[in-house]
C-alpha cells in the first residue's frame, strides 16, 4: 500500500501539487539558459543517433575507390575516407559503440562505486577500512597505461566489454566522493534516530543514507561518463585496441595516422567530424552535470 | 601521551609501507601477465632458442635474463627469481631490441614524459589557481561565471582532441612550431644556444597541450576550495578587526591550498595517462609512446617494465605529496 492512498483528499492534491513544482522548478532550472536547451538537444540527438544509427545504414557501408578524401558535397555532406566511404554515415553508425561503451561503463561504477563508498563511509572502522586501501589503490594508477597492459592478455573490444574494463577500472572517484558523503551523514540526527531504533545497518545504509547521496552521484557519474568517452575513444585513437566495427576512435586514428590528416588538409573534414562529435557531446554533458549541480544545491540556483 | 616526533615516524613508516605493498601488488601482476600472457612469450623464446641449436641451459638463461624468470622451473621459483631481479632493478631485456636491457630503454624515455610533465603540473597549477581565486573572489559577476565555465569546459576535452587541434593550427595551418619530435637533427647535442633553443621550440606546444589538459581541474578545486575558506568565521573576525586585505589575502591562500595539494597525486595519475596521447601526436619519445611501441611490438618486458616505473614513481610522487603536507598545514604536525 502507498502512502498517498491513504491520505485524505486535500491533503493528497497537495502532496500532487508540491511534486509538480519541484519538477516544474527542475525543468526551469535545465531550460534557464539556451546553452543547456542546446547541451539537452545535443545529448538526447546523440542518444537518438546511436538508437537508430546502425538501422538506417547497411550493415557493410559502400565503399568507392575512385572517390577517396572526397571534400564535403551534397552526396557526402562530410566527405569520404580513405576508401571512399560516407564519412556522415560512419559518424552515425558508429554512435551505438561509443555511447552503449560509455552507458554500460557507467552502470558498472554507479554499482560497485556506490556500493563501495556507502559501506566504506557507514563502517569507516572494520570494514571500511580494507575498501578504502583497493579504492586509493586504484585511484593511484593511472588509467590508460593500465588498460594498455590490460590489452595484452584480454582484447576488449567489443562495446559490452569495453565498458565492463572501464568501470571496473573506474569506480574510485565515485566511492571516495559517496564515502565522504556518507561519512558526514551519518552523524546527522535522522541517521542517529535510525540507529536508535535499532534498525539494521542494511536498512540505514539502504533506506536513510543512499537517497540522500544519489543526487550527488548522479551529477559525479556525468563527469564520469565524460571520462569513460574520452578513455575509449583514446584507446582506438591510439589503436591498440582489436574492433570488429568502425567507431569514433577509430575514425580519429585514420585519419591521423593513416591519412596524415595533421600535416595535409586532404582529409580534414575526416579528421574534424568525429573530433567535433566527441566535443560537442563532452561539452553538453559538462552543462548538463552542472544543471544537476544547480538542482541538487540551491544555494547556487538563480531563480 | 605519545611522542609528537615518534607519532610522525610512524605515519610516515605506514606510508612507506603502504607504498611498498603497492609496488608489490603491481609487480606480482605483472609477473603473472608476463607468464601466462596469450602464446606464451617466454616458453616460445625458450622453444626458439632451443630450436637454434642452444642447450637447455643456455636458452634458460637466455630467457631468464629476457623475462626475469625460467619458463621449466616451478611457479614458486619462478616468482621468486623474478622478485629477485626487479630487486636489483633488473627489469629484463627487450624483444624488439634483443638483448638491449629494458631499464635502458625505460630510463632513457623517463626524463623526457618527466620534463613535459612537470612543466605542465607547474603552468597549470599557477594558471589555474590564479584563475580559480579570480573566479571565486568574482563569483557573483559574468566574468567569475565565465571563468568556471571555462574550467568545467576545458577539463571536459580530451587530451588527444587538444593536442590534435594544437599540431593542426601551430605546425599545418600556421607552421610556427615543428612538426613533432624533441630537437632538429641540424644542432649538436650539448649546451649550445642552437640546441637548447630547439628543445624548447619543440616542447613548447606538447607543454601547452598538459597544461589546457590539467588547468580546468585546478580552476575548479581552486574555487571551491576559496569560496569554503571565505565563509569561514576567521576571515570574517579579521575583516572585522581591521586587518588590511592583502594579509587577510595571505590567510585566504594559506587555507584554500591545502585541498589543493592533495589533489596534486591526483594530477600527477592523470598527467601519465595523458603523456600517452600527447607523445603519440607530438612524436615524443616518452614514457607513453614507448609503452604504446612495445604494445604494437609485443615486446612484453619493456611494456611491463614501463608499467611499474610508471607506478613507482606515481606512488613516490603521492608518498612526496603526503611528506610535504605536514610542513604546509602546522595542524597535521601538532595532531
Amino acid at each position: 500500500m502507498s502512502v498517498t492512498a491513504s491520505l485524505p483528499p486535500e491533503q493528497l492534491q497537495k502532496a500532487v501539487t508540491r511534486s509538480r513544482t519541484v519538477s516544474a522548478t527542475r525543468w526551469r532550472i535545465l531550460v534557464r539558459t539556451p546553452g543547456r536547451v542546446i547541451s539537452l538537444v545535443i545529448v538526447t540527438g546523440f542518444v537518438l543517433m546511436a538508437i537508430t544509427g546502425p538501422y538506417l545504414y547497411p550493415k557493410n557501408l559502400p565503399i568507392n575507390a575512385n572517390d577517396i578524401y572526397a571534400p564535403p558535397s551534397w552526396a557526402h555532406p562530410l566527405g569520404t575516407d580513405f576508401e571512399g566511404t560516407d564519412v556522415l554515415a560512419l559518424i552515425v553508425t558508429g554512435a551505438r559503440y561509443v555511447l552503449l561503451a560509455a552507458f554500460i561503463a557507467a552502470i558498472v561504477t554507479l554499482v560497485i562505486g556506490t556500493a563501495a563508498g556507502l559501506i566504506a563511509g557507514y563502517y569507516p572502522r572494520s570494514t571500511g577500512r580494507p575498501i578504502m586501501r583497493v579504492t586509493d589503490f586504484i585511484l593511484a594508477i593511472p588509467g590508460l597505461p593500465l588498460l594498455m597492459v590490460l590489452a595484452t592478455i584480454w582484447s576488449f573490444g567489443s562495446p559490452q566489454q569495453m565498458g565492463l574494463v572501464l568501470g571496473i577500472t573506474g569506480w574510485g572517484g565515485i566511492a571516495r566522493a559517496v564515502r565522504a558523503q556518507t561519512l558526514s551523514l551519518r552523524e546527522r540526527g535522522f541517521v542517529e534516530a535510525a540507529r536508535g531504533l535499532g534498525l539494521p545497518g542494511r536498512r540505514i545504509i539502504g533506506t536513510e543514507i543512499l537517497p540522500n547521496v544519489a543526487p550527488y552521484v548522479s551529477m559525479n557519474l556525468i563527469m564520469q561518463v565524460t571520462g569513460f568517452i574520452y578513455i575509449e575513444v583514446g584507446l582506438f585513437f591510439l589503436g591498440v585496441v582489436k574492433y570488429s566495427s568502425s567507431n569514433w576512435g577509430v575514425m580519429l586514428n585514420n585519419a591521423v595516422f593513416q591519412a596524415d590528416a595533421l600535416t595535409n588538409t586532404r582529409a580534414l573534414s575526416y579528421l574534424l567530424s568525429p573530433l567535433i562529435c566527441i566535443l560537442l557531446l563532452t561539452i553538453a554533458l559538462v552543462t548538463l552535470a552542472n544543471v544537476g549541480d544547480e538542482i541538487f544545491n540551491p544555494r547556487l540556483r538563480k531563480i | 601521551m605519545e611522542e609528537p616526533r615518534l607519532k610522525l615516524t610512524r605515519w610516515i613508516a605506514v606510508k612507506i609501507v603502504t607504498g611498498l605493498i603497492m609496488i608489490w601488488v603491481v609487480a606480482s601482476a605483472m609477473f603473472f601477465l608476463l607468464r601466462d600472457l596469450p602464446g606464451n612469450p617466454a616458453e616460445a623464446r625458450y622453444a626458439q632458442l632451443i630450436m637454434h641449436g642452444a642447450t637447455p641451459q643456455q636458452a634458460q638463461l637466455e630467457t631468464a635474463a629476457m623475462f626475469g624468470f625460467v619458463p621449466k622451473q616451478p611457479l614458486i621459483q619462478q616468482y621468486g627469481h623474478y622478485m629477485w631481479q626487479l630487486l636489483h632493478l633488473n627489469l629484463g631485456q627487450s624483444i624488439a631490441e634483443t638483448g638491449v636491457p629494458v631499464s635502458h630503454i625505460v630510463f632513457s624515455a623517463f626524463p623526457w614524459t618527466v620534463i613535459l610533465c612537470l612543466s605542465g603540473v607547474l603552468a597549470s597549477f599557477l594558471i589555474g589557481v590564479v584563475l580559480g581565486v579570480a573566479a571565486a573572489l568574482r563569483r557573483m559577476t559574468k566574468a567569475g561565471d565565465g571563468i568556471t565555465w571555462f574550467g568545467a569546459l576545458i577539463n571536459g576535452i580530451p587530451t588527444y582532441i587538444i593536442a590534435i587541434l594544437l599540431f593542426y593550427v601551430f605546425t599545418t595551418e600556421w607552421a610556427i612550431f615543428p612538426q613533432g619530435g624533441t630537437v632538429s637533427i641540424e644542432y649538436t647535442p650539448g649546451w649550445n644556444a642552437g640546441y637548447i633553443g630547439s628543445l624548447i621550440t619543440h616542447a613548447i606546444l606538447p607543454v601547452t597541450a598538459y597544461t589546457l589538459s590539467a588547468v580546468g581541474a585546478w580552476v575548479l578545486t581552486t574555487k571551491s576550495s576559496v569560496i569554503s575558506v571565505l565563509g569561514d568565521d576567521f576571515i570574517l573576525a579579521s575583516e572585522l578587526r581591521g586587518i588590511r586585505p592583502l594579509i587577510v589575502a595571505r590567510y585566504i591562500l594559506r587555507n584554500a591550498m591545502l585541498p589543493l595539494f592533495t589533489i596534486l597525486a591526483i594530477a600527477l595519475g592523470l598527467m601519465f595517462s595523458g603523456s600517452v596521447f600527447i607523445e603519440d601526436v607530438f612524436n615524443y619519445p616518452g614514457l607513453g609512446q614507448q609503452m604504446l611501441t612495445s604494445l604494437t611490438t609485443d615486446d612484453y618486458p619493456v611494456l611491463s617494465g614501463a608499467f611499474i616505473i610508471i607506478i613507482v614513481a606515481v606512488i613516490a610522487a603521492n608518498f612526496l605529496a603526503d611528506l610535504a603536507y605536514p610542513l604546509i598545514d602546522p595542524r597535521v604536525r601538532r595532531s
